[in-house]
């Protein structure tokens, strides 16, 4: 059977595109709207395009902060994308009143880099310590990042003046700076690894 | 370093893909679920759909069609046409779009770059120009090229950048299916006029004139005709890239 993985609904997100993504990918998807539906979900993914503010005000909204944390505790698969990565950090320059989930330590701040937004493909340089990601293309969209020496970082990306952490992993809860579901073969293989993950979250 | 993207358009109308010259005489180039696979396995970077009729005909951009495009593509996919307030922009994104190309309505209403920017974050507001050159230097048109402006693109482009906008799709209306090569004055002015991203298009005549338009400094060069008539690939746009020391995705 396919792992069902949950979509976290934060009103502002390209869901679509992910959900397609995960489907090629092998999951069965379902959009997560309110806390009750975070249960029967092998995994979640928390997507990206929106304001940090807009989203971590939904994820009060709708109460889903204390489902997300506890799905974390219990070692759900969570991978969030951009803004959705950016969330799962303390707080972000974005709105500097509003609270991330605070699973990863650190904080989310301005790219300091004369264009920005920081659009289009670049290349993931993972860690020398790390075989949780691959190197390879993928693509971006983003006007802010963690430092690239934030905890938790696995890879770091360049756009030749400013560095930043472009994936981050702490036990089973990973993030992504880029857009997997529109990262080509890259993207692909990344969320068909988080979709096995899901499958077999709970043996052994 | 990022990589320089190349870009395919899709115009659409009726859900197939047309494409005329300077906005007029459109003619079928094909279905756009197939166009945008065949542009993704050549090695396109993004793939961007216009419904040029949209504005014309007061209604939002097919979705059936978005939908389609989107189900089946793994690289980015901007929308345009006919986004007129906020939810349009929503209803876009929910048909599969990640970025959002909004061109009259802005005009009309320059806060709606700000209102779509504060929900949806400004990396997925794209602020399509399009504009002409005329006896004072440039001046800009809304309504797929048919209502003139007396405004410049670069002051134009300086004020969407405050508003929100996080790319500009540039076009010349000029150089638009005439394959006559990039208007490179008209990248060079707006990308001063503003830091953001700036998408070239209008003009992709071979290989050669994309690499031009980006050493111009547009970080993106957009092309339609060249390849709807198979007259280059994006492999081979890609080729001449790297032949003059520019970084693209492998």
């Amino acid at each position: 059977m396919r792992p069902c993985v949950g979509i976290v609904a934060l009103g502002a997100a390209n869901r679509r595109s992910i959900e397609s993504a995960l489907e090629r990918a092998g999951a069965a998807t379902r959009f997560v709207s309110e806390p009750v539906a975070v249960g029967p979900c092998d995994a979640l993914v928390i997507p990206g395009v929106a304001h940090f503010g807009f989203v971590a005000g939904e994820l009060d909204r709708g109460e889903l902060r204390p489902a997300l944390l506890a799905a974390c505790a219990a070692g759900v698969p969570i991978l969030g994308i951009c803004v959705g990565y950016q969330l799962l950090f303390e707080c972000s320059e974005e709105a500097p009143q509003a609270q991330g989930l605070g699973i990863f330590s650190g904080t989310v701040r301005r790219l300091r880099t004369p264009r920005v937004p920081h659009m289009g493909w670049n290349s993931i340089e993972p860690l020398a310590d790390s075989s949780a990601i691959g190197r390879g293309w993928a693509y971006f969209a983003n006007a802010f990042a963690p430092d690239p020496d934030v905890p938790n970082a696995i890879a770091t990306t360049s756009d030749g003046i400013d560095r930043f952490a472009s994936a981050a992993q702490a036990g089973t809860v990973s993030g992504v700076q880029f857009h997997p579901e529109r990262s080509g073969a890259y993207g692909a293989q990344l969320l068909e690894r988080f979709v096995r993950s899901a499958a077999t979250a709970y043996v052994g | 370093m990022l990589a320089k993207r190349i870009i395919a358009c899709l115009d659409v109308r009726d859900g197939r893909v047309v494409k005329g010259r300077r906005f007029l005489g459109l003619r079928d180039a094909g279905d756009p679920v197939e166009r945008a696979l065949a542009y993704r396995d050549d090695g396109i970077d993004e793939i961007v759909v216009l419904d040029v009729s949209a504005t014309l005909e007061s209604r939002l951009a097919n979705r059936r069609t978005i939908e389609a495009i989107a189900r089946a593509l793994d690289v980015p996919l901007t929308v345009g046409g006919g986004v007129r307030e906020i939810d349009d922009v929503a209803r876009l994104l929910d048909a599969g779009a990640d970025k959002v190309s909004i061109n009259s309505a802005a005009l009309a209403r320059p806060q709606l770059l700000s209102d779509a920017a504060s929900r949806f974050g400004s990396q997925c507001v794209v602020i399509s120009i399009d504009a002409r050159r005329d006896a004072n230097g440039y001046a800009i048109a809304s309504h797929s090229a048919s209502r003139p402006y007396a405004r410049d693109p670069f002051d134009w482009a300086r004020q969407a950048q405050t508003l929100g906008a996080g790319e500009v799709l540039l076009t010349s209306i000029d150089r638009d299916g005439s394959r006559e090569g990039f208007d490179l004055d008209l990248v060079r002015g707006v990308s001063a006029a503003v830091s953001l991203p700036v998408v070239a298009s209008g003009g992709a005549s071979t290989p050669e004139s994309f690499a031009s338009v980006l050493q111009a400094g547009a970080d993106a060069a957009l092309g339609a005709s060249i390849f709807h008539d198979g007259d280059a690939r994006a492999s081979d746009v890609k080729r001449a890239c790297r032949a003059r020391g520019l970084t693209v995705r492998p």
